[in-house]
């Protein structure tokens, strides 16, 4: 029965993600490689293809702000055979794709592995919470998912294209992890518990790291257009939205095929 | 047990318990292995999906 449920997870979850790879080539994808041709010609963020040309960077360079790497990818950009558009696959020599993937296969692995987690992660709070995910609520339950995961995080850290100034890497994710847990404690005592007390500590919990604040860079300096940004990152909150309401709903009819089977 | 209504998961309690934190175990393990590991190859091949779902990156 248990692992009926966690099967039920797994298939919506891997469907989602095949589904979000689809949506993500319509307008996340071109905006991410356009925005990186900008991001290689500033020679601002990350240094491009050493392993192509056999300039030796330390791997540690790479989420720091050492000038080095700057100047560094100016020369690897001049030399690199390497197109723009690829030029992350080769930026670390210990780095590169998986099982030598193509960049779509990697970001289609990366998908599916994302969607089952998310699946699995929804799932459980079902099972915990022992409020049911069926086809009549799984959209709810999805919009729920990505308020907790996408909306209110955003706000503090707004989805990134390559080569946006950012703060340090561990602080945005400890503060994103956080973020996200609180919010979803608080969605839950917002729209699943009864009484006034559990909606004003959801609220309150809701817009505690909000009120926190989430660490920001020093300099907002880029030269990614400022447009591209913006266009990013609403297509990537429009995108997320697309694959959690697609989650929660094949989660629902997979919880009804699967898990009630018998 | 509050969910003995019409909608609540046909398990027992012990047993929704124990899938329920499991599923929340692997879950995270996968998300966290997709999003937010700091390894360079897990990095790379999920780039794209790193920045499409808004993970903090970089």
């Amino acid at each position: 029965m248990i692992v009926k449920y966690l099967l039920a997870a797994l298939v919506a979850g891997l469907f989602s993600g095949a589904l979000m790879t689809v949506a993500q080539e319509a307008r996340v994808i071109p905006l991410i490689l356009h925005a990186e041709e900008y991001e290689v010609e500033g020679g601002e963020a990350e240094p491009a293809a050493p392993a192509a040309t056999g300039t030796e960077v330390q791997p540690e360079a790479e989420h720091s702000s050492l000038r080095i790497g700057a100047a560094l990818s100016e020369v690897a950009e001049y030399l690199s055979p390497i197109s723009v558009a690829h030029a992350h696959e080769g930026e670390h020599e210990e780095g590169g794709i998986m099982f030598g993937m193509s960049r779509f296969s990697g970001t289609l692995l990366a998908n599916l592995v994302t969607g089952a987690g998310f699946a699995l992660l929804l799932a459980g709070v079902s099972l915990v919470t022992g409020n049911a995910i069926t086809v009549a609520n799984g959209a709810l339950w999805g919009a729920a998912g990505w308020l907790a995961v996408h909306l209110l995080p955003s706000i503090g850290l707004p989805p990134e294209l390559p080569g946006f100034p950012a703060a340090e890497l561990g602080d945005r994710q400890v503060w994103w992890v956080a973020t996200v847990v609180l919010s979803a404690v608080g969605l839950y005592l917002v729209i699943l518990k009864d009484g006034i007390a559990a909606k004003v500590a959801g609220i309150a919990l809701i817009a505690a790291p909000q009120v926190y604040g989430a660490p920001q860079p020093a300099d907002i300096a880029s030269n990614v257009p400022a447009v591209l940004g913006a266009e990013f990152a609403v297509a990537a909150l429009a995108t997320t939205l697309f694959f959690w309401i697609v989650l929660g709903l094949s989660l629902g009819y997979a919880n009804e095929k699967i898990a009630k089977a018998d | 047990m509050a969910a003995s209504n019409v909608s609540s998961v046909s398990l027992s309690l012990n047993d929704r318990l124990y899938a329920g934190l499991f599923a929340l175990l692997v879950g995270g393990f996968l998300v966290f292995g997709a999003g937010l590991a700091n390894s360079s190859v897990l990095h790379d091949t999920a780039h794209d999906t790193r920045h499409s779902y808004g993970f903090p990156c970089h």
